[in-house]
């Protein structure tokens, strides 16, 4: 019996992982590219997403998950990656993650632009700013997201903005 | 009009919405009006036109969006529907090139220690070949064209998140160039992770 219901689950769960991967995969590695501004790590950091959706899924085939916690795991494994990108670039021995890190492979000069600009933006500033532009979320959505309030959200788009607006019109200028 | 700091702080949070593109009317009334009496946001956050221009700009560049997560979105598929017979060991998994066969063709008896199987492999599109694991363990053959085949053997070392780390050409086919391609594509795929035993 225990074992009918162990497969069953299964089943339930990535025929559900599934249908996400489907619906989301595409959008949810565009969006994670951004922010960590690498495509193979965001390729990485997506699929952990989808398999943490899938074992949670496992767990609890019922459990009610949508975009926005898809979204809410990609934002965090993006902030954590780039923040412990972070912490090794102040250390020497940073040979292994320079060099792939930073491809842009568009040609259109606003990507190029844009990939520079979110590249100096503190993680929390380009997750507000790419959930509400390149995912489309209102401020309220973002915060839910973040877990913090929708006037932080607006004052991290804000910022984001500023240093937008600078290298924007170094690139111009 | 003086303006102090908590005013500035708001004003980004409308210069926020404006850019988000929610900002009720009285909202972008009160942005102009701070605007109006304070020079320094008025070069820090601009006005509500060049905030939607830059906004535009990153929708923009997502709608110019062509980079396709494919390769590996695929391999996040299968190896969930696979995960019950992943690798057994992290070193030593051997995989199957061949440019030229039939892919369709799944394997017989696929033996279930193999870290690859044949979607996965399949997913190697380095160098577009198409993959057939052929025989368990590590003979392989890469065929260029029809009359010409090569046989490389080699053993791929993969880490706890599956992502292969070294690969080692324990037969040569004679041409380093394709003994290089090969591991060049092996090294490109995403492997499943060892299951702990």
């Amino acid at each position: 019996m225990e074992a009918c219901q162990g497969i069953d689950a299964t089943a339930i769960a990535q025929a559900r992982t599934e249908a996400l991967v489907l619906e989301y995969r595409t959008k949810l590695a565009r969006y994670v590219r951004r922010m960590v501004g690498d495509g193979e790590v965001a390729l990485d950091l997506t699929q952990e997403v989808f398999l943490s959706a899938y074992r949670m899924l496992q767990a609890d085939p019922a459990r009610e998950l949508n975009a926005g916690w898809l979204y809410r795991a990609a934002t965090n494994a993006g902030i954590s990656f780039l923040r412990r990108r972070k912490i090794l670039r102040m250390l020497p021995l940073d040979r292994e993650i320079d060099g792939s890190t930073w491809r842009v492979d568009e040609r259109s000069a606003a990507s190029v632009d844009l990939q520079a600009a979110l590249a100096r933006l503190a993680p929390e500033q380009s997750a507000a700013l790419l959930l509400t532009s390149y995912a489309g979320y209102s401020s309220a959505e973002a915060a839910a997201i973040l877990g913090t309030t929708s006037d932080a959200v607006r004052q991290r788009v804000c910022r984001a903005m500023r240093v937008l607006r600078t290298v924007m019109k170094e690139v111009t200028e | 009009m003086t303006t102090g700091q908590s005013d500035c702080t708001l004003a980004e949070r409308l210069a926020g919405a404006i850019a988000i593109g929610e900002a009720r009317d009285d909202e972008r009334v009160a942005y102009r009006a701070h605007l109006a009496g304070c020079p320094r946001c008025v070069h820090a956050l601009g006005g509500e036109r060049e905030i939607e221009r830059i906004m535009s700009a990153v929708v923009r560049a997502r709608d110019d969006e062509r980079w396709e997560p494919e390769r590996r979105a695929r391999l996040a598929t299968r190896r969930m529907r696979r995960n019950t017979w992943t690798l057994a060991t992290a070193l030593a998994a051997a995989v199957a090139l061949a440019i030229g066969l039939p892919a369709e063709k799944p394997p017989l008896n696929a033996p279930p220690q193999r870290a690859l199987s044949q979607h996965d492999a399949g997913a190697i599109a380095a160098l577009n070949t198409q993959t057939v694991p052929r025989r368990e363990g590590r003979a392989e053959s890469l065929s260029v064209d029809a009359a010409t085949t090569f046989s490389t053997a080699f053993d791929i070392a993969v880490d706890q998140r599956g992502t292969p780390r070294r690969c080692t050409i324990t037969k040569s086919s004679g041409f380093r160039l394709v003994d290089r391609s090969v591991c060049r594509a092996a090294m490109h795929a995403h492997y499943s992770p060892p299951v702990q035993r």
